[in-house]
């Protein structure tokens, strides 16, 4: 069966902007790192269907890395979490708020 | 592919070579020698000291390496990367001495294996940053960098000031590399390549959905602009400078700004020019209209590091909006798209480094000792300690622009960049801007100079090291200022970029 | 003769035949003495009580963070094991290099204790520093006690 290629390319423009809607409007820190994972899976998707419609193996090999990238992120994210968590006992951005203007 | 062909390469990213293997070092050192660790800022420096030496060699090289059938080259070895690379091996041998000296870093002193290896790591992807000319290892290099800075900002993880700049520091930055990330893809499925120069020849040669070029090349202006803190993507600076380690966030406002603007000059220079003519103008593909970009956002980058500086009263955070601001500058000498741009962004940055690290030494030196960042409690530093008043005067007033500093130079050679170029509307507004940063400086130094001084605030010695690393700082300014012609050259001859 | 296919097939029957003699066996000799504890909920070794939305033990959060990349490490590896015999010494090298880097790694948060469960104490150096002026930092600087050299 033969999908066209919008199809994938709408569904991860979808799922990226429901990752920047997410980053942009939920308040706990862990559902925003979610939402940016959300972000990278799109332009993996996008990766993988644009490899297989030019016929080029450079955007499955590049999805391997962004897959590495993004565990690394996650690890880092919910480190620098857990130590904030530490000292704030809390995961809402908006209380996190010392340094400003 | 065979052995011969992966050794050739490698001649080629020496330095990168040096810091790997200072890094490995450095986690090795940790492991074994396990509390004892004195000889870790000292193999950190023997390190950067070898990749300068390598890093002088590639002045004259002028080649990729990592070429195969199916890509033109991952990594370029030029005399402008090699620039951008000495900044930011320069910055980072300060860096090193400056956490030897810092009251900060000494604290949690377990965990300086990972400080230093961190730091490393940074340096890693930095120099893949300047020299790539792939997306791939764009796109993985910038990671790189922003994944050591995330923890390096959150360091001492008991304040809850550095734990929170980690954490915004960490959203910020992972949304904007998804964004370039996406752009990339897009990029990817426009072109079928990844590698720059394909690129180039390919949006020469053929057709190209322009509305969807555009989007992309926006996208990947998105991760490129967080690291150079331009405006509408500047939201992190204040905070993380603040809030991070004075150490960290000198390293954070000059090398890694210089790998942000040495990744943009090449992505912009080589992704996207047709020609450059005679006088030395880079005339673009007709795709995006970055000239009329650049000039907006420097405009507003400017305008708000500037006018946000105005009123704080954390010099840390005074120096991350003067930052904001000169990333603004800069921007500028990228609007006018010519050679003679170029090399005005790289006499500025030169300068910028130099100063901003002095600038940021005395903080650290004043916040050790009175522990405070609070420009009212300088008050009459000038008379207590007139060492450190007149240096932090002479870096402000370089940050400022005014002669006979050398921050003078820059910002002149900037503005006859603008002036050549026929923008004279831009460099006023840049002039007006100049004179907004003169208030806010010069109330720091008011606060130096002419208050009294609250009883016994600065009861306290420089010692002779540290005395001999600000003279080390303070010195290249007032000198460059008045005797630039070593400047100008060392420019001219890093301005080559591989290919054009 | 068996088709590539069927191969596979036999391959796949043996495996789900094995499987079920194996519970099959164990179901006939094991002694079946059924007590509270053994039919609780596994819950890793506590007692299951109240919700499950509770704040658990940060070390879990350790663990799972160096399983995350070390299991992601793996993607790297499967193409290049699958490849690595065209390029001859130097595809070889280059993911020996990685693996060693990983080893590294390894080693590293072996030694640094974050393996362990019960973690020893980390005494504090003690540094005179002033306390920065901003209240907040202030309360969350821990008070040290002895001097470091």
């Amino acid at each position: 069966m033969h999908v066209p290629i919008e199809y994938f390319l709408v569904l991860s423009a979808f799922m990226f902007i429901t990752g920047v809607a997410g980053v942009l409007t939920r308040r706990n820190a862990i559902v925003i790192f979610m939402s940016v994972e959300l972000m990278l899976n799109s332009a993996n998707l996008t990766l993988v269907t644009f490899s297989s419609y030019i016929g080029n193996p450079v955007g499955q090999l590049f999805v391997f890395f962004v897959m590495t990238v993004a565990a690394a992120e996650a690890a880092v994210g919910l480190a620098i979490i857990i130590a904030l968590f530490r000292n704030k006992q809390t995961m809402n951005v908006d209380e996190i708020n010392i340094l400003k203007w | 592919m065979n052995v011969d062909y992966l050794v050739n390469s490698l001649y080629l990213i020496k330095p990168e070579l040096a810091i790997a293997s200072a890094l490995v070092l450095l986690v090795l050192i940790d492991l074994i020698m396990g509390n004892n660790k004195k000889f870790l800022p000292y193999v950190a420096i023997a390190g950067l000291i070898a990749a300068a030496y390598f890093i002088i060699g590639q002045f004259g090289m002028n080649s990729l390496a990592f070429v195969s059938k199916s890509n033109k080259g991952m990594i370029i070895a030029d005399p402008f990367g090699a620039f951008f690379k000495g900044i930011v091996v320069f910055a980072s041998l300060f860096v090193v001495y400056f956490s030897i000296k810092s009251d900060e870093i000494k604290a949690s002193f377990e965990r300086h294996g990972e400080y230093y290896t961190l730091i490393f790591g940074m340096i890693l992807g930095m120099f893949f940053m300047i020299s790539a000319s792939d997306l791939i290892l764009i796109y993985i290099s910038l990671e790189l960098v922003s994944f050591s800075s995330y923890v390096l900002a959150g360091f001492t993880k008991t304040a809850l000031r550095n734990s929170e700049a980690a954490l915004k520091y960490v959203i910020y930055g992972g949304v904007s590399s998804g964004i370039m990330l996406f752009g990339i893809s897009i990029l990817y499925g426009i072109t079928g390549s990844t590698n720059l120069y394909e690129i180039n020849s390919l949006i020469q040669s053929s057709s190209i959905p322009n509305l969807t070029f555009i989007l992309s090349g926006i996208l990947i202006f998105v991760g490129i602009g967080y690291k150079i803190s331009a405006a509408p993507f500047h939201f992190w600076t204040p905070d993380v400078y603040e809030g991070a380690p004075i150490t960290i966030t000198a390293f954070l406002s000059v090398a890694s700004k210089a790998a942000g603007f040495a990744l943009l000059i090449r992505f912009i220079k080589i992704t996207f020019i047709k020609s450059v003519d005679s006088a030395g103008y880079w005339q673009l593909v007709d795709l995006i209209d970055w000239k009329t970009f650049f000039i907006f956002l420097s405009i507003i980058t400017m305008t708000l590091g500037n006018f946000a500086a105005l009123w704080q009263d954390n010099l840390k955070r005074m120096l991350a909006y003067s930052s904001i601001a000169h990333a603004g500058y800069l921007l500028l000498g990228m609007a006018v798209l010519s050679n003679q741009g170029m090399i005005a962004i790289i006499i500025y940055f030169a300068v910028y480094a130099i100063t901003n690290l002095g600038a940021f030494f005395v903080v650290m030196l004043i916040a050790n000792k009175i522990g405070s960042e609070n420009i009212d409690d300088y008050k009459g530093l000038g008379y207590s300690q007139p060492f450190l008043g007149v240096s932090l005067a002479i870096f402000l007033i370089s940050l400022t622009g005014l002669p006979p500093t050398a921050g003078f130079i820059g910002k002149l050679y900037l503005f006859i960049a603008l002036v050549d170029a026929k923008m004279i509307t831009l460099a006023v507004i840049a002039l007006l801007n100049s004179v907004v940063a003169l208030y806010y400086y010069i109330r720091v130094l008011k606060n130096l100079f002419l208050s009294r001084p609250a009883n016994g605030t600065f009861e306290f010695k420089v010692s002779f090291s540290n005395g001999l690393v600000l003279v080390l700082l303070a010195a290249p300014i007032i000198i460059l200022g008045i005797y630039f012609t070593p400047l100008v050259d060392l420019a001219k001859n890093s301005m080559q970029i591989l290919g054009f | 003769m068996l088709t590539e296919f069927g191969k596979i097939f036999v391959f796949l029957l043996v495996a789900v035949i094995f499987v079920i003699a194996l519970v099959i066996v164990a179901w006939l000799i094991r002694p079946s003495r059924p007590t509270k504890e053994k039919l609780m909920t596994y819950e890793c070794g506590e007692n299951p009580e109240g919700s499950p939305w509770v704040k658990f033990n940060i070390r879990f959060y350790v663990v799972a963070l160096i399983f995350l990349i070390f299991d992601v490490e793996v993607v790297l590896l499967i193409p290049w094991a699958l490849v690595y015999r065209q390029f001859g010494l130097g595809g070889f090298m280059v993911g020996a290099i990685f693996l060693i880097m990983l080893g590294l790694g390894m080693a590293y948060e072996w030694r640094k204790g974050d393996l362990e469960w019960e973690r020893a104490k980390i005494i504090p150096p003690v540094i005179k520093r002033p306390v920065f002026s901003s209240k907040e930092t202030r309360e969350a600087e821990p008070v040290k006690s002895k001097q470091l050299v």
